[in-house]
């Protein structure tokens, strides 16, 4: 399967690159590898999926300017994807197989377990990769080739809800979530960030690949909620449980208190009609400058991008993973490229002016913080997405 | 009690979807003695049939979702025919060669359509309500296809030529090729018969939750538990253990949350394998 993503992901790629890539190459013989990993199948895959697009759009961006300026030499930048599963091993596998390709540099994983099984072992393959996760350890002074591309909802969960009460009235909420660390990690701050605001919470989660969830549904319409968010539920389940969620005829606000995803969740739940009220954090401010992503991934890379806000959010952290090792001219010296990417200042041509955040939550400041934006639908309506400044 | 009446609906509706996956399954093993790893590609590739063929083709539902059957029931016939046949006896080959077909159809669906869930809905809508308890019209088609499909697989087992000939080869298939029956010809038309139940199973059930690669995967797991519940090979223990694998999986999960739910029945299959090895309503000896 990992191969098939490679294959399919690689080839499209590829041929909108070759355009300037063989002359490049013929030019100065020095290519630089990158990994891009994530869950590249399943439910999470809109999650991986955006992680290998950032890659490789700031891959593209740079080989378009005729390769990164690394030392004296130009390099040519190709991606290497890994369909990591959101699973621990997948990920520890992924960064195995990556370094076996000499691969020193990842973006990605993006969920917590996947990030609790590559953190042990960046140190001895020589790597330095951004997790997406929202994991209470998702950074540790421990690991310092660990880096963070966003923060998780302890840097933002109390501004959605802020938000989603301006428009209802919300006593109580039900979350839902799998199982693991990377449902149960969120819900228990999401819930925490809830309780702040005088709104009482109930929990429930499910097995990971679980398809039909009448039965969770039951128990959660049990308590009675006013809301009910699914957190980190991958938006592919978080699409089928708000479709069976109107089913039972639950008429309350859905929130998001989780990973991006919305088009997915609109997609699987069966449109606005069926959403109805909804309220999610959206990962990146809703500007003209982070649409303006869009339009030049369509235009370096050949097809629309369909990942939404992930992708803006994940652009930052591979475009400042390019700009450290250039600063750092070289390729293979990994300590000396982390140390030229944590001096990097946080400003993006995109994502706006940000800062390094995490020294409060994890002891290290390793972790990216821009604007980021907050989305509302009422009654079938898109009111669009509201941008929150960034503090620390 | 309005969560017991509920846990029950529920249980039902998941039964029906299950027993729809576990028929086509342990048909196969009945009849063929293979172990069908490629039973959830099946089912996925039946949800994609019926979506092409309603979004792009503009077809109606209910016949996207005859054309996914029989183009589920065609792949399955021309793979029997052309390479389980060949290997018929070799029980590893086979659950090699089904698995195989599995990646091969789980990568195609990745590459054609990519990874992210299509937006495919079921035609009908909404539920029947009385109070607080509510049954989904979407449910009530699904568990009406299932009745009609276990007593279609009945009639065509059980009252047929076609039936008595594929009965009588998983019996002995020594004695029925000697008696002028023709595994080359039968086989592959019991394969298809499988194949296309779970392509129909696929057409119905993916709009209901969702469309994407990967769907397949927990079909396999669901189709195993329920047949070695069941009684591998038996089509009425495969029907049965079905509704008790929905009934059980919902009145757990309502009562004790979704993690236990799906440890349950893992208990539930691992007691039964110790104390009633041929499951439910599985025989001491298969032939074949």
């Amino acid at each position: 399967m990992q191969a098939s993503v490679t294959r399919a992901l690689a080839g499209a790629a590829l041929a909108g690159l070759a355009g300037w890539s063989l002359p490049v190459m013929a030019q100065s013989g020095c290519e630089l590898k990158i990994g891009s990993m994530g869950p590249m199948s399943g439910g999470a895959a809109q999650w991986g999926l955006a992680m290998d697009g950032a890659a490789r759009m700031a891959a593209a961006e740079v080989n378009a300017e005729g390769g990164l300026k690394v030392d004296n030499q130009k390099c040519h930048v190709t991606v290497v994807p890994y369909d990591s599963k959101y699973t621990a091993d997948g990920a520890a596998a992924g960064s195995n197989a990556l370094a076996a390709e000499g691969i020193h540099f990842i973006i990605g994983p993006v969920g917590s377990p996947e990030a609790t099984g590559i953190k042990p072992i960046l140190a001895r393959n020589q790597q330095i990769a951004w997790n997406a996760s929202y994991a209470k350890d998702a950074l540790a002074t421990r690991y310092p080739l660990m880096f963070h591309i966003s923060p998780g909802p302890g840097g933002w969960a109390d501004s959605v809800i802020k938000e989603a009460l301006k428009h209802w009235t919300i006593k109580s909420v039900a979350l839902v979530a799998p199982n693991d660390q990377g449902g149960t990690d969120i819900v228990s701050v999401d819930e925490v960030a809830y309780k702040d605001n005088g709104i009482k919470t109930s929990s429930e989660y499910y097995q990971r690949g679980a398809t039909n969830f009448a039965p969770i549904i039951t128990r959660l319409l049990a308590a009675n909620p006013d809301a009910v968010d699914t957190a980190s539920s991958p938006p592919g389940d978080a699409g089928v449980i708000v479709k069976q969620l109107r089913l039972a005829g639950f008429k309350g606000p859905i929130g998001r208190n989780g990973g991006p995803g919305t088009e997915e969740v609109l997609r699987v739940s069966g449109g606005m009609d069926v959403l109805k009220d909804f309220y999610w954090y959206n990962g990146a401010a809703d500007t003209p400058q982070t649409h303006a992503i869009d339009t030049e991934y369509k235009k370096l890379l050949g097809k629309d991008q369909t990942f939404g806000s992930s992708l803006w959010v994940d652009l930052p952290a591979a475009r400042m993973t390019l700009q450290a090792i250039s600063a750092a001219g070289t390729i293979d010296d990994v300590q000396k490229v982390a140390e030229a990417l944590r001096k990097l200042p946080v400003d993006d041509p995109n994502m706006g002016k940000g800062v390094w955040s995490g020294q409060k939550q994890f002891g290290i400041a390793q972790e990216l913080m821009f604007p980021f934006g907050i989305g509302i639908i009422k009654d079938g309506k898109d009111l669009g997405v509201t941008t929150i400044e960034p503090k620390l | 009690m309005n969560e017991f009446l509920e846990a029950a609906i529920i249980g039902v509706g998941l039964g029906a979807q299950y027993a729809l996956l576990a028929l086509g399954f342990t048909l196969i093993f009945g009849i063929l003695g293979v172990v069908n790893f490629a039973h959830g590609g099946f089912y996925m590739l039946g949800g994609y049939v019926a979506y092409s063929c309603v979004s792009l083709l503009g077809l109606p539902y209910p016949l996207a979702v005859l054309v996914a059957m029989l183009a589920t029931g065609a792949l399955g016939w021309v793979f029997e025919l052309l390479l389980i046949e060949r290997l018929i006896d070799d029980h590893l080959a086979t659950l090699m060669l089904t698995l195989a077909l599995y990646l091969i159809i789980s990568t195609g669906v990745l590459a054609v359509f990519g990874p992210i869930s299509m937006e495919f809905t079921f035609p009908v809508s909404g539920a029947l309500r009385a109070g607080s308890i509510y049954v989904p019209r979407e449910n009530l088609i699904v568990l009406a296809v299932c009745l009609v499909a276990i007593a279609g697989l009945y009639l065509i087992l059980f009252r047929t030529d076609l039936g008595r000939a594929l009965r009588a080869l998983a019996d002995d298939r020594a004695v029925g090729m000697a008696l002028g029956l023709r595994p080359r010809l039968l086989f592959p038309a019991a394969f298809a018969l499988a194949t296309g139940l779970a392509g129909l199973t696929g057409a119905l059930v993916t709009p209901i939750l969702a469309l994407a690669p990967g769907v397949g995967d927990p079909v396999l797991a669901t189709s195993f538990l329920t047949v070695i519940l069941g009684g591998l090979g038996s089509l009425g223990g495969a029907a049965l253990a079905a509704f008790v694998v929905g009934i059980v999986e919902a009145y757990t999960s309502v009562y004790f949350g979704g993690s236990i739910g799906a440890l349950v029945l893992f208990v539930l299959v691992l007691l039964l394998l110790v104390f009633r090895p041929t499951g439910l309503l599985g025989r001491d000896v298969r032939g074949a």
